[in-house]
């Protein structure tokens, strides 16, 4: 683990959709540098986890603090105005699924939108930086098309870029490569690889269990809106400590000896 | 018959002045329609039961009633309650409040059909309210929404033929005047047959080049 | 406003629904003529039927009746209030038509047609059996709205004379200087007609939506 400040510290969170309860009492912090995978079986909650971190999903209980600051909720213990919550969720960014990549603006100005109209800050430099997150994803040649052009995998870069755009403290990537053809999410993996190594702090829900082995710093292991097991790749995919989790690796467990296709 | 249009060009600026008065009153009623139409649909998606239940009401019913009708309780039925208009007054407000019913059906309809993603990634990048709506919600819906606001545009301007009833001088009007002066009406009326042609083909024009626009996003 | 005077409301309510589905009955058959000459894509013609809707989308129906109304007679053609309404609204209606024939055409699955041609039916039969009963269904949505959007026009006739629901209110408020409360009756008698179209296009929608979710 990096230097052990804690970026995102999860206590307690429960949420619940109606007679569903699809998180029930989680916890689980993030150190600095860490890139933290989210596995378990699908309808466990993990993609709700990741939602109530920014509260796009506003959790029913418990407290998520960012750096230290509590999301969503003021010092007296009210829900936060938009704006507030805004200024907190700029500093989160998210990759999503379908890629959401903004249909009417250019590549370029998907990079751009935030970080000017948001955070304000300086357009020229803004431009800048966004022209060399584009040459590190690889697509600098596609920064006047709009994303309706591109494929999947070039979507899915342009999302990372975007969400790298506005320089958050946190990444959270919700399945970020199942929307993909099978022949595509290589060229995504490759570039959420390199941001784990270069020690950007990311949340990943993922299937890719060859990615969650090489890449992850620590397994968070859910199981029906519960965590059932948090422990380091090597042991968690060698010597699981739950029933569960065993039944899991299983049925993944020809994928990750040949090193991550899609389940 | 070649007479006939000789007098309607003499009678040249009445003409004029009844396009200008359409194209007026079909802009600044349309670009009213949109703005209030902005606020409408929003009401309508509302998880608010009663709000989008009144706005549903409002919506409904202008659908239900004929412009003319509309037009003519406006103008000569409010009165009764003490409200008096001037035909100009009368005319605008019923254009508007009567096609902001249709926009917000337009654009809810359009809204219904976008993707839910690019909005939440709006939320989670930070936007909020009138950003997020501007910025975000706003430029795809209107693209999608081109064509459908396009053809209203088109039934706006042909309600607003009907305020010739409250004597406002716009083109059908003006094509009136000229005939029960001179007694020209076929070269009255389809000289302003052709001038309403004319202003359409102007906003199919503007709409295939914003579908141009939204076809390079598709 | 009397008793007397809703009736009169009501024996206009007669004459303008009478006019509407006169309007509608004739205005069908010529917007699917004037569609299949359109996709048959018959010289000449065609680029006539295409001007044609063109023009009438963009004519205000009170133009198009005043220009009837007045400019037939000058050249010798008479024609009364009634003829000139019904003549108006079929030339409007045929033209809105005519564009939802025609998109139903254009959809048409051309193999379908090309089997018909196949088992050696004739252009009339399968016109007749194959294309007319499909695009009939793929149309009603369409034709009903147009149905609903031709009935909030008819007011207009009232211009020229026809003592039509509006005629009739406009009649009475002059009468009784209180044109509030006849006016009001005349939406209460035009609002639940547009309504049950608009409502039975809804349903029409709804129900080929799920037959299709269904298939």
């Amino acid at each position: 683990m990096a230097d052990g400040s804690k970026v995102l510290d999860v206590a307690g969170v429960s949420k619940r959709f109606g007679d569903l309860e699809v998180l029930s009492d989680i916890s689980f912090q993030v150190a600095k540098g860490e890139t933290v995978c989210v596995l378990g079986p699908s309808g466990s909650g993990k993609s709700t986890l990741l939602r109530c971190i920014n509260w796009l999903e506003r959790p029913d209980a418990g407290q998520i603090y960012l750096t230290g600051t509590e999301i969503g909720v003021t010092g007296a213990g009210i829900v936060m105005s938009d704006r507030e919550l805004s200024r907190l969720r700029t500093r989160i960014g998210m990759v999503f699924q379908h890629f959401a990549l903004w249909p009417h603006l250019t590549v370029l100005q998907n990079l751009m939108e935030a970080p000017i109209q948001v955070q304000k800050r300086p357009s020229a430099e803004v431009r800048d930086e966004a022209l060399a997150l584009l040459a590190k994803v690889g697509l600098s040649d596609k920064r006047d098309a709009f994303p309706a052009k591109l494929s999947g995998g070039q979507k899915q870069r342009v999302g990372i870029a975007r969400a790298l755009a506005m320089r958050p403290d946190l990444l959270l990537f919700d399945e970020p490569t199942s929307a993909l053809d099978p022949e595509l999410v290589g060229e995504v993996l490759v570039v959420m690889r390199e941001l784990a190594h270069e020690g950007m702090t990311m949340v990943v829900v993922t299937h890719e269990m060859g990615f969650a082995r090489d890449a992850a710093t620590r397994i968070l292991f859910l199981d029906r809106g519960r965590v059932v097991e948090t422990a380091p790749p090597e042991r968690f995919f060698s010597a699981p400590e739950t029933e569960r989790a065993r039944q899991f690796i299983q049925r993944y467990a020809g994928h990750v000896a040949n090193g991550g296709c899609r389940t | 018959m070649i007479h006939d249009f000789g007098i309607v060009w003499s009678e040249r600026n009445l003409l004029l002045s009844g396009l200008g008065n359409t194209t007026i009153l079909s802009v600044l009623s349309a670009a009213a329609a949109l703005l209030i139409a902005f606020v409408l649909t929003p009401a309508l998606m509302s998880k608010q039961q009663w709000l989008a239940g009144i706005v549903r009401g409002f919506v409904d019913g202008m659908r239900c009633v004929p412009f003319l009708l509309f037009a003519y309780i406006v103008y000569y039925g409010l009165p009764s309650v003490g409200l008096r208009l001037d035909n100009w007054t009368s005319g605008l407000v019923a254009l508007t409040i009567y096609n902001a019913a249709y926009m917000a059906e337009i654009l809810r309809g359009a809204w219904a059909a976008q993707p839910r993603e690019p909005i939440e990634a709006g939320i989670a990048f930070g936007f909020s309210n009138l950003g997020l709506f501007r910025r975000i919600v706003l430029p795809p819906l209107l693209l999608a929404a081109g064509p459908v606001i396009g053809n209203q545009m088109i039934q706006i301007i042909k309600d607003s033929a009907f305020l010739t009833i409250i004597a406002l001088p716009e083109l059908t009007h003006a094509a009136s005047s000229i005939q029960s002066r001179h007694y020209v009406p076929f070269a009255a009326f389809i000289t302003a047959v052709f001038l309403y042609w004319g202003l359409c083909l102007v906003i199919e024009a503007g709409v295939s080049s914003i579908d141009r626009l939204a076809m390079a996003r598709r | 406003m009397t008793g007397g005077d809703i009736l009169a409301i009501l024996q206009g309510a007669v004459v303008t629904v009478t006019l509407s589905l006169t309007g509608i009955l004739i205005g069908l058959p010529i917007g699917l003529s004037l569609a299949v000459l359109r996709w048959a894509d018959v010289p000449v013609v065609a680029r006539i039927v295409t001007v044609y809707v063109s023009i009438l989308r963009a004519t205000p129906l009170v133009t198009l009746l005043l220009l009837l109304f007045f400019a037939l007679p000058n050249i010798g053609i008479a024609i009364g209030p009634i003829s000139a309404a019904i003549l108006a609204l079929v030339m409007n209606t045929a033209a809105f038509n005519c564009e939802v024939w025609r998109a139903s055409l254009m959809n048409f699955p051309r193999d379908q047609y090309e089997a018909a041609q196949s088992v050696g039916m004739g252009a009339g039969l399968r016109f007749r059996r194959i294309v007319l009963p499909q695009i009939v269904r793929s149309s009603l949505p369409g034709l009903v709205n147009e149905m609903s959007l031709l009935i909030k026009v008819t007011p207009v006739l009232a211009v020229v004379g026809v003592v039509d629901i509006t005629r009739a209110a406009v009649r009475i408020g002059a009468e009784t200087y209180d044109p509030l409360p006849p006016f009001l009756v005349a939406v209460a008698l035009y609002a639940p007609i547009v309504f049950v179209l608009v409502s039975l296009q809804r349903w029409i929608e709804r129900r080929q939506a799920m037959a299709e979710a269904a298939a």
